[in-house]
C-alpha cells in the first residue's frame, strides 16, 4: 500500500445483511463470540479490523462494545471484567499500534493468570511481511506473553480457531490468547457453512484440574502431622472458586491463612483464622511466623519474590505443600515436599475429608501477639493519626467502614495500592483487583469500569496515584460515555511515592525525578462530564466519601494526602522476610 | 560443571513454535547448542532435537516443564548423553589440489567418505559424535578447510518405547 491513507478508502464492500448465508470472516467472528456468550468487547477501530467493526454495527443490540481511549484501557478493562466475572474479557483492536497497545495490558494478564480473548485486525494475507502500512508481527511479539495465539488468513478457520482460543483462555491457569486476523479472511465469505462447536478437548492441552489420589494423600498427612502449618492463599482460589472450600478446610484445620496480594478477599478479613497478607508490604506477623512455621502450604499462589525475600532463607523451617494447577510452578522457585497439580477447588475437597480437625489456639496466638506491635508501631498512627495530613491508610479505613468491606476495590501501583491492600477489609470475594505480577501503573482506571460492567450492581472504587492516573486518564472519557458509575479516589501526595519511599530509605534521599507537577484534576474530570471534588483537611474526609458513595454517577474524589509517607512494614528487598521492618 | 543435555519435543506442527520455544531458552540465557526439526512417523507431528549445556539437572527440568506449558507441545523428554544414540553430519570442503592427502586420512575413519569431487573442489562428509567430528576436522585442518558445516544433533533414546506409547493416549502431563 503506496498511501496510507488509501488504508480506509480501500474497503471492500461487506455484505450489509447479518442473516445472510454464507456468512463473511467478520461476521463469523462476531457470531463466535455469541456463542461463547460474549456480552461485551472492549475495543477501538482501525482500518485492518474495520470488516468486523462493520459487521458488529449489526449486532449492537446483542453486544455491548465499549469505545476505550486507548486499547491498552482495552485490555486493562477486560481485565477488570475478568477478574470479576470469571469469563474472558474481550478486546478488538486494529493492526499495527492497535495490537501494540494491548501489549501491556495482555503481559499483565498473563502475569496474573488472568483470561483475554484479544483479537486484532491485520493486513491482506499477500501483504504479510511486506512492511505493509500498519503491519506488525504481532504474533512474534506477543507470543512470550500469550498463553496462545494464531494467525487466521482464511475465513473458514475462525469458528474453530475461536472455539479454541476461548477454551485456552479459560481452563487450565486462564491467561491471555490473541487472535490475528488477516483482512482478506474478514471481507471473504466462508466457503461452508458457519457451525460453532465448543472446544472440550485439545490433545496436546491437557489441564490436570483432579489431583492424583496419592498426593493428596501425602498433603494430608503433612497436615495432620504438623505442629505449626501454614497456608499461603494465592488468586488459584479465586479463580477456581474455591472460597467456600477453603472456608471449610480452615475452619476444620484451623490452620493460620494468608493472602498473597492476589490472593486477597479468598476469605474474609474477618475471619479468625486469616492472619493478614503476605509479602514486601504485608503483615509483620505474616512474614515473621514464615520461618516458625512448620508446614507451608501454598494454594495457588506461586511464590513470587515478592512474597518470599531471600529464597534461601525463606520457610527455613517448614516443609512445603505446593497445590498449583501449572505442574510448570512446582519446584520452581521454592522445592516442594509435597506438590499438588490440580485445581484449588477439586483439591481442596479432596483434602477436606483427609485432614483431622484440630484446634491451634497457640499457633495463632503467635500471630496476634506480633499483631499488637505492627498496631502499635504502624497501624495506629496509619489509621488514626493525631494531627498532620490525612493519611492514605485512613482514608481506606474509612472506606471500607463505609461499604461495609463490600466493594471491590481496583487498585493502581504504588503505595497506595499496598494502603489499600493493607487496610480495605474484605468481606466479599473478588474484593481487590490490582496489577500484581506485573505492576503496571494506569491499570486501575480501565480495569475498574471493566469491573463495573462485568458487575454492575457492585460498588467499584478505582483507588488511584496521582501518578498512575497520568498514565490511563483518558479513559474517563470512555467512563463518561459510556455512563460507567465507577467511584474513583486519586490519593495525592505529589510524588511517584512508591520510588521515592526507596529512594528515601535505600538511596540515602536523593529523590531523583520522583515529584511530579499535578494538573487540576477536578477540572480534568469535569472536562469529561464526571463531577469530582478535591479535599485536604481530614475534617472533609467523611462527607467526600459519603457523597463519592451515594452518587449514582461516575465520580472522582481527589485526596491530598500526607507528601512524605511510607508504607510499612517492609522486607527490604531480597532480605529474609524475618527481616521484615516495622519503621 | 556444565554438561550436555538433550531435550526432544513432540509438538503439533503449526507455524510459530520454534519462536515460543526458543523464547524459553531465551528469557533464560540459555545458549542452543544444536537444533534440528523434522517430521516424525506420526502424521502432523514435528520432533525438536535441542542441545544445549547447563550446570544443574534441575534447570534442565524446569526448562522442560516450561516447554510442555506451550499449547501445541505433545510431550517433552531431557536426556543426558548415555540416554541416548546421537549423531551429527559434517561436511567438509576442501581445494582438490590437497585431495590425495584428504582422502589417505579418509581411510583410517570410519564414517567419512568423499561426497563430490571436481577440478576445483572436495567435498568430504563424516558422521559422528560431535568430539568425532572436533576430532575429524583437526586432522583435516592440514590440508586446507575451506568451508565447514555440521547439521544439529538428532537422537533417538536408549528406552524400549516407541513415540507410539507415549502419544496420543499416554500420560504426558507432568508426573511427580
Ligand atoms: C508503567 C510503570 N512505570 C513505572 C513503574 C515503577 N513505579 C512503581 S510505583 C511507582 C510510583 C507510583 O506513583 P503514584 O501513582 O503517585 O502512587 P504512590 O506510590 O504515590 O501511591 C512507579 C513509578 C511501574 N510500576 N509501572
Amino acid at each position: 500500500m503506496k498511501n496510507p491513507s488509501s488504508d480506509i478508502l480501500t474497503e471492500k464492500e461487506i455484505p450489509a445483511t447479518a442473516s445472510a448465508t454464507p456468512l463473511s470472516g467478520s461476521e463469523a467472528v462476531i457470531r463466535s463470540l455469541l456463542e461463547e456468550g460474549v456480552d461485551t468487547i472492549f475495543g477501538y477501530p482501525g482500518g485492518a479490523i474495520m470488516p468486523v467493526y462493520d459487521a458488529l454495527y449489526h449486532y449492537q443490540d446483542q453486544v455491548n462494545h465499549i469505545l476505550v481511549r486507548h486499547e491498552q484501557g482495552a485490555a486493562h478493562a477486560a481485565q477488570g471484567y475478568a477478574r470479576i466475572t470469571g469469563k474472558p474479557g474481550i478486546c478488538l483492536a486494529t493492526s499495527g499500534p492497535g495490537a501494540t497497545n494491548l501489549v501491556t495490558g495482555i503481559t499483565d494478564a498473563m502475569m496474573d493468570s488472568t483470561p483475554l480473548v484479544c483479537i486484532t485486525g491485520q493486513v491482506f494475507a499477500s501483504l504479510l511481511g511486506t512492511d505493509a502500512f500498519q503491519e506488525a508481527d504481532v504474533i512474534g511479539i506477543t507470543a512470550p506473553v500469550t498463553k496462545w495465539s494464531y494467525q487466521i488468513t482464511d475465513a473458514d478457520e475462525i469458528p474453530e480457531v475461536f472455539a479454541k482460543a476461548f477454551y485456552i483462555a479459560n481452563s487450565g491457569r486462564p491467561g491471555p490468547v490473541l487472535i490475528d486476523i488477516t483482512k482478506n479472511a474478514q471481507v471473504a465469505l466462508m466457503s461452508k457453512e458457519f457451525r460453532y462447536t465448543k472446544c472440550k478437548h485439545i490433545i496436546s492441552y491437557r489441564p490436570r484440574l483432579q489431583p492424583k489420589q496419592e498426593q493428596v494423600e501425602l498433603a494430608a498427612r503433612l497436615i495432620n502431622e504438623a505442629k505449626k502449618p501454614y497456608l499461603f492463599v494465592g488468586h488459584g482460589v479465586l479463580i477456581a472458586k474455591a472460597e467456600e472450600e477453603l472456608k471449610a478446610f480452615v475452619e476444620k484445620t484451623e490452620i493460620p491463612a494468608a493472602c498473597t496480594l492476589l490472593g486477597l478477599s479468598a476469605i474474609s478479613s474477618d475471619h479468625p483464622q486469616y492472619v493478614g497478607m503476605l509479602g514486601m508490604h504485608g503483615n509483620y506477623s505474616t512474614n515473621k511466623l514464615i520461618n516458625e512455621a512448620d508446614l507451608v502450604i501454598g494454594l495457588g499462589m506461586r511464590f513470587d519474590d515478592r512474597v518470599t525475600g531471600n529464597v534461601a532463607a525463606f520457610a527455613t523451617g517448614a516443609k512445603v505443600i505446593h497445590i498449583d494447577i501449572d505442574p510448570s510452578e512446582i519446584n520452581k522457585i521454592i522445592p516442594a515436599d509435597a506438590p499438588v497439580i490440580g485445581d484449588a477447588k477439586a483439591v481442596l475437597k479432596a483434602l477436606l475429608p483427609l485432614v483431622e480437625k484440630r484446634e491451634r489456639n497457640d499457633w495463632l496466638a503467635e500471630f496476634k501477639e506480633l499483631d499488637k506491635e505492627e498496631y502499635e508501631k504502624v497501624i495506629k498512627e496509619d489509621l488514626f493519626p493525631e494531627g498532620g495530613q490525612i493519611k492514605m491508610g485512613e482514608v481506606i479505613h474509612r472506606l471500607s467502614e463505609k461499604t461495609a468491606g463490600k466493594a471491590a476495590i481496583v487498585a493502581d501501583v504504588g503505595q497506595h495500592q499496598m494502603e489499600a491492600a493493607r487496610y480495605y477489609r474484605f468481606k466479599q470475594t473478588d474484593g481487590y483487583i490490582t496489577s500484581g505480577g506485573s505492576g503496571t501503573m494506569g491499570f486501575a482506571l480501565p480495569a475498574a469500569f471493566g469491573a463495573k460492567v462485568g458487575s454492575p450492581e457492585r460498588e467499584v472504587v478505582a483507588v488511584i496515584g496521582d501518578g498512575c492516573f497520568q498514565m490511563t486518564l483518558q479513559e474517563l472519557g470512555t467512563i463518561w460515555q459510556s455512563e460507567l458509575p465507577v467511584k474513583i479516589i486519586i490519593l495525592n501526595n505529589n510524588y511517584l511515592g512508591m520510588v521515592r519511599q526507596w529512594q528515601q530509605l535505600f538511596f540515602d534521599r536523593r529523590y531523583s525525578f520522583v515529584e511530579l507537577k499535578n494538573p487540576d484534576f477536578i477540572t480534568i474530570a469535569k472536562g469529561f462530564g464526571i463531577d469530582g471534588m478535591k479535599i485536604t483537611e481530614r475534617e472533609e474526609l467523611d462527607s467526600a466519601l459519603d457523597t463519592l458513595i451515594s452518587s449514582k454517577k461516575a465520580f472522582l474524589l481527589e485526596i491530598l494526602v500526607e507528601k512524605e509517607l511510607n508504607v510499612f512494614p517492609m522486607v527490604p528487598s531480597g532480605a529474609p522476610v524475618s527481616d521484615i521492618r516495622l519503621e | 560443571m556444565e554438561k550436555l543435555y538433550t531435550i526432544c519435543i513432540f509438538t503439533e506442527n503449526t507455524l510459530g513454535l520454534l519462536n515460543r520455544i526458543s523464547g524459553i531458552f531465551t528469557r533464560r540465557r540459555i545458549n542452543i547448542e544444536s537444533l534440528s526439526v523434522s517430521e516424525t512417523e506420526r502424521k502432523g507431528i514435528s520432533r525438536f532435537t535441542i542441545v544445549f549445556k547447563s550446570d544443574e539437572r534441575e534447570k534442565v527440568e524446569k526448562i522442560v516443564r516450561q516447554i510442555r506449558k506451550i499449547i501445541e507441545v505433545l510431550a517433552v523428554f531431557g536426556y543426558e548423553d548415555p540416554d541416548l544414540v546421537f549423531n551429527e553430519l559434517a561436511f567438509f570442503k576442501l581445494d582438490t589440489k590437497n585431495a590425495a592427502g584428504a582422502k589417505q586420512l579418509l581411510e583410517g575413519y570410519k564414517r567419512a567418505k568423499v561426497l563430490f569431487e571436481d577440478e576445483q573442489i572436495l567435498i568430504i562428509e563424516k558422521a559422528g559424535t560431535e568430539e568425532e567430528i572436533y576430532s575429524f576436522f583437526k586432522q583435516l585442518k592440514p590440508y586446507g578447510i575451506l568451508e565447514f558445516v555440521r547439521s544439529g544433533r538428532i537422537a533417538l533414546s536408549r528406552s524400549e518405547k516407541g513415540l507410539a506409547q507415549y502419544l496420543p493416549e499416554a500420560e504426558w502431563a507432568y508426573n511427580i
